[in-house]
């Protein structure tokens, strides 16, 4: 048995693009392996910036390919079939022989046994997975032909000691290993991963990204437990970090407590998104003034402490002169600047939007019975921010920032709130708005954006969705449906296109209003569906009567899913399956138009009559309930029809030979059918 | 390999590099190297890639090395002189060698240790940063260099300039040298940095064109003026790119460029117009490139 091992050394490959290709390429080389019938006991891949590392064990240094029976053309088959067949197996014609089979009489060859050297197959394989890896962005350099995630440096391919040797472009394989460019040491020779292992490690170079890993959490943990500081760290940093070192070193470093004044986001960001360091946050959740980081060597003399605690506080000084400079700045007179900033091209400018949102505020406050003074208060100021500073400097704070101003200046709490919170959900499952006035805005923010782009036929495509327009619609959809708003989408929609009217903006799109339904029912069918809510009911409840109160689909689909398989449901569903399959049958074949209006005074029998004041019955159920209707409860009252029903449907023969009496016997059930499809066209339902 | 080069230090506890030593100890080095250590531009640029021997040097097969000290401006980052770390001019150190050297890496940290930062004391990192420039139809990867948290250098291979594809590929590297005094001389804000041994301060030197500048550039440009001096300059630099002048045509492309950037700081491009007045700039560039490569070969 023999390990196969392989290094390539390169320039620092970024974290991402060197997990990947830690990943990919091991894959690769497994799946040549297997098609080639190498077996092999273990295979790993490791990294660091500068080094992606393939090893794999227990590898046979020969396979034994045993002889096999290749079936070949039938005996009669054109002379062409059988000369190509032996042509490409490489048979003679004494290789070849006749045998019976159960589909007539066939040529067959058996393989000769054949032994192949695993180096020489590793020869070919090594080179084509390399070359035949896309990374996810590559680069040129100096005059080679190669892409690379960055430059290639060396590579080393060993197999049972002995080098894999090959070309790569303009490098080739070998068994010299470059430590650093920096490194005083001369590159060695090693003839096996564990000679590779035991350089690597009087260097102090960790190889495996898991033991890096493990070290960085327990040095972390460690420092928070010793400190009473919680230890919870964002993972995608860690996993970042671990991948940009080699040789980490935990370091706790210090800013001066001045800044904790500054909204703490700010400070986050800037440590974790700028710096690559870990803040730290004491038992109850408050940031603290020290920080972690990682470094790639010790520090021995103190100064990448040093270095890194001047970075941080030079950068936190720039944040606190603009947070105290922008926090004075009148968020109300600061809506006049955003004339100055461009929404869209042909959609006017952020003050433009601010002040159709201000309109919009008002409807929606009072379908909402919220305060008017203050909806329209905060669309008008939610968007004041992004002429901050800060948000020009921290753009993902868009809105939190506004928050904090709001705050400062002595706005009420749930006006400053609303500020940040009208932003969300900010992706497909975050979190939404809760209180009032944020939904509120969120919703009418959402609705702007939807009218004014679908208004200039800039609506999203499958593949392309360059305004975010279905995230947003989404989160509109979202907010209505889990914090069960009732609004009236319609008017709103209406009233927006209203608002830009107004403004002289030009909608190329006549039916903004529609198109914007349509788009938000199939959102909401894709959203019911990913929770697993069957499609013939999405599509039975989305057929009733009901229109476009995205909240009323949303409980109906909730009700009938979960009574799917109850006898209330089959009940209704039975019921009205029988009444619509008479109608459909007798419509097809007579081609009239039935409207659901029978005549009392055709009534021939009692069951009639009972069917008919059952469901006035149901429709007066309908009527008065409106606003406040428990859907549990109309399911009951759908189901209870079921006695009548059955009654009817056994004494009473639709296709009487009285034409008047079969025509109004039909209008009846359309009555029924209608009247049912008040809550759902439960024919669209399949089984039961 | 550059041969050992005097830095001005003294025996024992080594003194801070000064500011123009910076400069002369870099030069002194890639000089060494075999660069060829040029001028700055003398038109203003926003950094040391605009300058001809970066731009259109990278274009075509011939190879070539170059230094140089780039005074560069960025209207919008004016602070008045009043921010410890922003200002509307300052100092790039430039070097662009075409086709990259492998031991580019080994050669640019030797070159940190001539300007006091030694790599085994000092956590020196390679941070991914992928280079645009949408002006110049240029795009690059590679890494901001960071000096313990501090980004000290831009460390880019060039893939595309001129929006023509590079072969061979050049490297280059662009010091910040403000920060990197900063860093090497302990100080938080740069107007303290010592510009030489004799007591002479940057702020000295500095601070009053940082005050008359960003009001300028922020408030007393004359809108209308600017308007007209970039059609002025857009209409040169396609006239003379007929007559076949890549050099005159491209210096009129920098002028367009940074009468646009003054545009921004006065606050009158909006985001649209802003797309636009890129994409028109980035003609002039391709424009430009596209003339200097067919008298290269």
């Amino acid at each position: 048995m023999a390990e196969l091992f392989i290094e390539l050394f390169s320039e620092e490959i970024p974290p991402k693009l060197q997990i990947d290709a830690r990943q990919k390429i091991k894959q690769m080389i497994e799946e040549r392996l297997q098609k080639k019938e190498i077996k092999y006991s273990l295979s790993k891949s490791f990294s660091t910036p500068k080094r992606l590392v393939f090893y794999i064990e227990g590898l046979s240094k020969t396979i034994e390919l045993k002889t096999k029976a290749l079936k070949g053309p039938k005996i009669n088959a054109p002379q062409l079939a059988i000369d190509g067949f032996m042509k490409s197996n490489n048979l003679k014609k004494k290789d070849i022989h006749k045998k019976i089979i159960d589909k007539g009489e066939f040529y067959f060859a058996n393989t000769r046994t054949k032994t192949i050297d695993t180096l020489e197959e590793l020869q070919l394989i090594i080179p084509e997975v390399l070359k035949n890896y896309s990374w996810k962005k590559s680069m040129k350099w100096s005059d080679h032909d190669l892409k690379w995630g960055r430059p290639l440096k060396s590579i080393i391919a060993l197999f049972n000691n002995k080098v894999i040797n090959f070309n790569f472009f303009h490098l080739q394989s070998s068994n010299l290993m470059l430590i650093d460019e920096m490194s005083t040491i001369k590159p060695k020779n090693v003839s096996n991963f564990k000679m590779y292992l035991q350089v690597l490690k009087s260097q102090k170079i960790i190889l495996d990204q898991e033991n890096r890993k493990e070290i960085v959490v327990k040095k972390m943990n460690d420092i928070c437990n010793s400190r009473d500081l919680k230890n919870s760290f964002n993972t995608k940093l860690i996993e970042e970090v671990v991948n940009l070192v080699e040789k980490p070193s935990i370091i706790i470093g210090k800013f001066d407590e001045t800044y904790l004044k500054i909204p703490q986001e700010i400070l986050i960001i800037t440590m974790q998104q700028h710096q690559r360091y870990f803040p730290l946050f004491n038992n109850n959740n408050k940031l603290i003034n020290l920080f972690l980081f990682v470094s790639n060597l010790p520090d021995l003399k103190g100064y990448i402490k040093t270095g890194n605690q001047r970075v941080i506080e030079a950068r936190l000084s720039d944040a606190k002169f603009f947070w105290e400079k922008n926090k004075k700045q009148n968020l109300v007179k600061q809506v006049s600047k955003l004339k100055n900033l461009h929404f869209f091209n042909k959609l006017g400018t952020f003050y433009d939007r601010t002040q159709r949102l201000r309109k919009l505020a008002s409807l929606i406050a009072d379908q909402l019975n919220i305060s008017k003074e203050k909806t329209e208060i905060t669309a008008s100021i939610c968007k004041a921010d992004l002429v901050s500073d800060l948000v020009g400097e921290y753009p993902e704070l868009q809105g939190t920032m506004g928050k904090y101003f709001a705050i400062e200046q002595g706005f009420e709490e749930d006006v400053s709130s609303a500020i940040s919170d009208h932003y969300l959900p900010t992706s497909i499952n975050s979190e939404l708005p809760k209180k009032p006035l944020g939904v509120a805005v969120a919703l009418i923010d959402k609705i702007d954006m939807l009218v004014g782009f679908f208004g200039i036929n800039e609506k999203p495509t499958s593949s392309k969705d360059p305004f975010a327009l279905r995230r947003a619609g989404i989160g509109l959809l979202r907010i209505i449906t889990e914090n069960k708003i009732s609004i009236i989408l319609k008017d709103l929609i209406n009233y927006s296109i209203l608002t830009y009217k107004e403004q002289n903006v030009k909608f190329l799109n006549e039916s903004v209003n529609k198109d914007i339904l349509i788009f938000l029912t199939e959102r909401y069918k894709n959203l019911l569906k990913e929770k697993k809510i069957k499609k013939d009911i999405i599509e039975a409840v989305f057929a009733s009567n009901i229109g476009n109160d995205f909240l009323i689909l949303h409980k109906k689909c909730l009700i009938i899913n979960k009574n799917i398989s109850k006898s209330v449901c089959k009940n209704i569903i039975g019921t009205y399956k029988r009444a619509s399959n008479i109608l459909d049958l007798e419509s097809k074949r007579t081609k009239e138009e039935i409207y659901g209006q029978p005549e009392s005074f055709l009534f021939k029998k009692d069951e009639e009559k009972d069917l008919y004041s059952k469901i006035n019955e149901i429709r007066q159920y309908f009527s008065s309930t409106k606003k406040n209707e428990s859907y549990e409860e109309t399911l009951k009252i759908l189901a209870e029809a079921k006695n009548i029903t059955d009654n009817f449907f056994d004494n009473v023969i639709v296709n009487d030979e009285n034409l008047n009496i079969r025509k109004n016997r039909l209008e009846l059930l359309q009555m029924f059918c209608k009247t049912y499809n008040n809550f759902a066209d439960f024919s669209k339902i399949e089984g039961v | 390999m550059p041969k050992k080069i005097n830095i001005i230090k003294k025996k024992g506890k080594p003194s801070p590099v000064n500011f123009q030593d910076t400069i002369l100890n870099l030069q002194k080095f890639w000089g060494d190297y075999g660069c060829v250590v040029l001028q700055p531009y003398d038109i203003e640029v926003g950094a040391g890639t605009f300058h001809p021997a970066t731009t259109l040097r990278t274009l075509g097969p011939k190879p070539w090395k170059a230094a140089y000290v780039q005074p560069s401006r960025r209207p919008t980052d004016g602070r008045y002189g009043k921010n410890p770390n922003r200002l509307q001019h300052y100092y790039q150190f430039q070097v662009i060698i075409k086709p990259s050297p492998d031991e580019i890496k080994k050669v640019f940290l030797k070159s940190l240790s001539k300007i006091g930062i030694n790599h085994t004391e000092h956590d020196i990192r390679f941070i991914e940063d992928d280079w645009e420039s949408p002006t110049l139809g240029a795009a690059g990867l590679g890494w901001e260099v960071w000096c313990d948290g501090m980004e000290i250098t831009q460390f880019t291979y060039f893939q595309q300039m001129t929006g023509v594809e590079c072969k061979p590929i050049s490297v280059e590297l662009t010091y910040g040298l403000e920060r990197i005094c900063m860093f090497t001389q302990g100080k938080n804000n740069v107007f303290d940095l010592a510009w030489n041994n004799s007591g002479v301060k940057y702020k000295d030197i500095f601070l009053q064109a940082e005050q008359e500048y960003s009001a300028y550039n922020f408030e007393f440009a004359n809108t209308k003026n600017l308007l007209k001096i970039f059609e002025i300059a857009e209409n040169e630099c396609k006239a003379l790119l007929e007559k076949k002048l890549s050099l005159p045509a491209y210096d009129q492309c920098l002028k367009a460029s940074h009468v646009f950037n003054l545009l921004d700081a006065r606050g009158v491009v909006g985001v649209a117009q802003r797309t636009e007045y890129i994409s028109r700039i980035r003609d002039l560039a391709k424009g430009s490139g596209k003339i200097w490569i067919e008298k290269q070969i």
